[in-house]
């Protein structure tokens, strides 16, 4: 075991005895070789992780249901980590406004969604124009001048990418679509207003933390149908839109 | 005998001036002398002396005695004779007896200049200094006697040429008599009779009226087509005499029957343009023809069919890839197929294993099965390139469907595989036929490790290779491999059967353990990466602000070397140019090392396969440039020729290119047998010679052709001799003597 090895597994024990679910990714298990890493951004301002508890039950849907080898729990990482780009996928949720990026965050990050990662926004508050809705809108003018987030089309192919989406779940139903930031054929940005994190989270005892509302379980399921097809989207991109995949699919859907 | 000539010494006024000066003094003697002397006496002085002055005015005027001798002289005549290929197409319309077959247009120019009791070339040879010349594209002298053994040889005809270079020799000025059929190709100017130089007799060969003949006429066909994209063929039937008839037109590969069409012949002439089109689905040079079968009657089946080759390339290199899960290194390679404009991706992720279980029926999922059979019993051969990426089979096909794979390596196909915890020995590929394919021996422990960092490190192979040359200078490239960023997952491996381009350094694997294989399995090439992380190559690059291109470029060459892309393969023939018939055809070879530098003592086997089929071994030597190799080719007959090389060095096959070539002649000799009749008349009018059909040809002709020479310049050489009478002593004598009469009266008469 050498000096890194020994540093990391120290911080394991450390950061898993206080703070549970949240772990590095590389040191979850010796064994499998994880291909995916839930990364939520910290951020200034607001509330950066409004469902602390919320990525881990997503994970295990995700590894649960696909073929996807996750990490357990979440990394935090903030936008001017070194390492940040060891993430390409990127989760950023909050409830408040938040202070806007500096200008190097933005670049950084303009420069990740435009080479191949992805971020996926969740809004705990779902109020549009207030709150953390505001913020995101804010900064995203500022990522993407001019390409602003618009409504995914019902057959977009990150509601196709593992279970034929025709909602949209969440703790609420702030908005029955997702919205996105494309460039070319793919979408580097989802925006859900929904709070999927609200639905996803779970207690030290299992329990949901929040009620859905006002579709119930259903809703909540379809919030981690969502979750999972995320994730796939991110690492598959339009995969789903292949034309070997659009005549199976279509039948699917018309049945 | 002689002829009295006024030749002119002086200028008529002259003359008429003296002659009125003489009249005038002549009337004024006369006068004077009247008065002393009687009328007689003055009379016979004045007439002297009119005699002096006629005589002197007479020599005045320069008058010559011309002695005229006619000598008839042998004329030189120039006989020219087509010799052509298409004076071998049958001179007469009507079918000959099945036992005896119709006499070529050649035999007939023959049997016209040999038979009978006084044969022409006999009778044209006693009256006339006779120059016989054969001709085709270019002419040649002959002796009389070696007419009986001309043959119809010439690939092409420049009649028109033909005629005004040899209108330049004085032999030729007089006169030409041309037997040919007309039909002239390849003439760099315009037909213009009237600039020829000379009167020509142009004697046609063959016949227009019942002229039968089924052709394809004009024709095109591209040189090069893409795979999987249709291509067309634009040709023109034409048909002399077969009205009414319907034939059919065939399209084959080889002999293989692509299509048929039907061609309904209701006019004569006739033409028809007709479209073809076909989509070749198989690299590599194909020979195609089009053909229509001989009609009774046909004077001339040979150009009943065209041959042509296709050089069919692909406009995309198809990529299977199967990934074992979602991943960023699928996320990545995908990005980076997509955005190669050759490249025509088809990718399976599978996205469930057997063990996942979901919560929805199945219809809710945008699952699809994975189409085994269709995958590797029917489409495998149509894509270039497999790529294996963190897949095993196990979980999800019987391993005998790998055999497909190894076979489809084997005849020529790509094989990549990328590491990860499902690859390799872990993805059970030690037990599977892929084991003898891969460029890597494996270990048969499984042991992914995806700890610590792995640092890729060139090779002196990879530094030349073109998978791994991301710059074109060594130096740049070898210090932007050091600045890759770090992979963090390795399979090991026993050892690398191929070329090691890639080790790992770094504590995440064995110092110099392979990083990147490469390797060859019967026709196809393989690669081995192992490990998963390469897209940390692109993303990782872009987190550090640098570019992502080395990664693209990375994925981009991969495919391309296991695609066999030309540029990547290690023996090379370069493009071979169409030639004629008799003309040196160099052909030229690159070979390089698994390596890709360039090979210096290497045995390239060189054949060249005639039209028929028959291999013909060409030798070659090194040249000039380093691992480029030539030899020399003559084509002796039109056809399309295949060439094939193959290099080794030290032992070892470095690999095998193949090519074609055609060799055809421009003229179409052998195309177009309608005999161009209108032409030699126009010839023949505009020269101021005569048409005549050689059947119309009989003693008469002969006459009549001498008759129209003679006319035109006579045989007669006149020689004459010229006596000038004024500069002789006997003129002066006898005006001496006229003046010493008048003298001697004028005395006796008292004057003096």
């Amino acid at each position: 075991m050498n000096r890194r090895q020994f540093v990391r597994i120290l911080a394991y024990g450390l950061s898993g005895s206080l703070l549970p679910g949240v772990l590095d990714a590389a040191e979850s298990d010796d064994k499998r070789r994880l291909q995916f890493t839930f990364a939520q951004i910290k951020y200034r301002g607001g509330d950066w992780n409004p469902h602390p508890l919320a990525v881990t039950p997503l994970l295990e849907e995700l590894m649960a249901r696909t073929s996807v080898e996750a990490a357990n729990a979440k990394r935090e990482v903030t936008l001017s980590d070194r390492d940040l780009f060891n993430y390409p996928f990127l989760y950023l949720a909050g409830k408040y406004e938040f202070e806007p990026f500096n200008q190097e965050e933005v670049e950084t990050l303009r420069r990740f969604l435009s080479y191949g990662g992805f971020l996926l926004i969740d809004d705990a508050l779902g109020q549009q124009g207030y709150g953390f809705d505001k913020s995101v809108r804010r900064e995203l003018q500022r990522i993407f001048p001019g390409n602003e987030l618009k409504r995914l089309p019902s057959g977009h192919a990150a509601l196709r990418s593992y279970y034929l989406l025709r909602r949209v779940g969440g703790v609420r139903i702030a908005s029955p679509n997702l919205e996105g930031i494309s460039i070319g054929t793919s979408t580097p940005v989802i925006y859900c207003q929904n709070d999927l994190g609200g639905a996803w989270e779970r207690d030290q005892l299992g329990n949901w933390t929040n009620p859905c509302t006002p579709g119930g379980e259903p809703q909540r399921k379809d919030a981690f149908h969502l979750g999972i097809n995320i994730i796939l989207y991110a690492m598959t991109e339009n995969y789903k839109d292949d034309l070997i995949h659009v005549p199976f699919i279509r039948r699917r859907l018309t049945r | 005998m002689s002829d009295l000539y006024i030749l002119g010494a002086l200028p008529w006024w002259l003359v008429a001036l003296i002659a009125g000066a003489a009249a005038a003094l002549l009337v004024r003697q006369f006068i004077n002398l009247r008065e002393r002397l009687s009328r007689g006496q003055t009379t016979f002085l004045t007439l002297v002396r009119t005699c002096v002055y006629a005589g002197l005015i007479f020599f005045l005027l320069g008058p010559a005695l011309i002695d005229k001798r006619v000598t008839k002289l042998r004329r030189p005549l120039t006989l020219l004779i087509d010799t052509s290929q298409s004076m071998g197409f049958p001179a007469s319309a009507k079918a000959g007896a099945p036992d005896k077959p119709v006499n070529s247009r050649l035999d007939l120019v023959r049997q016209k200049l040999t038979a009978g009791q006084t044969p022409l070339l006999q009778r044209l040879n006693r009256d006339y200094d006779l120059h016989i010349i054969r001709f085709g594209t270019g002419t040649e002298p002959i002796a009389p006697e070696n007419i009986p053994r001309l043959r119809p040889q010439d690939p092409g005809t420049r009649l028109i040429e033909v005629l005004q270079s040899t209108a330049k020799d004085p032999a030729a000025r007089s006169g030409m008599i041309v037997f040919t059929d007309g039909i002239s190709n390849g003439e760099a100017k315009a037909v213009d009779g009237a600039s020829i130089g000379a009167p020509v007799f142009t004697v046609g060969v063959g016949e227009t009226q019942g002229f039968t003949d089924l052709r394809i006429a004009s024709f095109g066909a591209p040189e090069f087509a893409f795979r999987g994209r249709e291509f067309k063929i634009e040709l023109t039937v034409q048909a002399f005499g077969l009205k009414g008839k319907s034939v059919p037109l065939f399209f084959n590969r080889g002999k293989n029957l692509i299509a048929t069409r039907n061609i309904t012949i209701d006019a004569d002439p006739f033409e028809q343009k007709v479209t073809l089109s076909f989509t070749p689905k198989e690299l590599g040079t194909h020979t195609f023809s089009v053909s229509l079968p001989p009609q009774p009657g046909e004077q001339i089946p040979q150009n009943n069919q065209r041959e042509f080759k296709v050089d069919v390339g692909r406009d995309k290199i198809r990529v299977l890839t199967l990934s074992g899960s979602p991943a960023w290194n699928y996320r990545f390679l995908r990005m980076a197929l997509k955005q190669d404009p050759l490249v025509e991706l088809v990718s399976f992720v599978f996205l469930r294993t057997p063990t996942d279980t979901v919560d929805v029926p199945e219809n809710q999922l945008s699952l699809i099965p994975f189409p085994i059979d269709d995958i590797f019993l029917e489409e495998l051969k149509n894509f270039d390139v497999v790529v294996l990426d963190d897949f095993s089979y196990r979980a999800y096909f019987n391993p005998v469907y790998l055999e497909r794979v190894r076979d489809f390596v084997r005849d020529g196909g790509g094989l990549a595989m990328f590491g990860g915890a499902r690859s390799f020995d872990n993805g059970g590929y030690g037990d599977s036929a892929l084991r003898e394919v891969l460029p890597v021996e494996l270990d048969g422990k499984g042991t992914f490790q995806a700890r610590g960092e792995v640092q890729a490190t060139l090779t002196p192979a990879g530094k030349a290779h073109p998978i791994t040359r991301l710059l074109p200078d060594s130096k740049a490239n070898e210090e932007t491999w050091r600045k890759m960023p770090a992979l963090t997952g390795v399979n090991p491996v026993r050892s690398v059967r191929g070329e090691t381009l890639l080790t790992a350094a770094g504590d995440g694997a064995q110092p110099g353990a392979p990083l990147l294989a490469i390797g060859r399995f019967g026709k196809g090439r393989t690669l081995a990466l192992m490990s998963d992380d390469a897209w940390r190559w692109n993303f990782i690059a872009v987190g550090n602000k640098e570019t992502p291109q080395n990664h693209l470029k990375f994925v981009r060459q991969s495919i391309r070397w296991l695609a066999q892309e030309p540029a990547f393969e290690q023996v090379q023939i370069f493009p071979i140019a169409t030639t004629q018939p008799g003309e040196k055809v160099p052909i030229k070879i690159k070979v390089l090392n698994d390596d890709f530098t360039p090979v210096r003592q290497a045995a390239v086997q060189v054949r060249v396969f005639s039209p028929e089929g028959e291999p013909i071994v060409v030798p070659t030597a090194p040249e000039g440039e380093e691992g480029e190799y030539g030899g020399e080719f003559t084509p002796t007959r039109e056809g399309i020729y295949r060439v094939e090389a193959e290099a080794s060095a030290s032992g070892k096959t470095l690999g095998k290119d193949k090519n074609s070539f055609t060799a055809a002649y421009s003229y179409g000799e052998m195309d177009d047998g309608l005999p161009r009749l209108d032409l030699l008349k126009k010839i023949a009018e505009s020269s101021k010679g005569e048409y005549i059909s050689i059947n119309d040809w009989n003693d008469r002709t002969f006459d009549k052709i001498a008759a129209k020479l003679e006319q035109i310049a006579p045989s007669e050489i006149v020689e004459q001799r010229q006596v000038r009478l004024w500069n002789n002593l006997w003129p002066f004598g006898l005006i001496l003597t006229l003046l010493s009469i008048e003298w001697w009266m004028r005395r006796k008469w008292g004057l003096i």
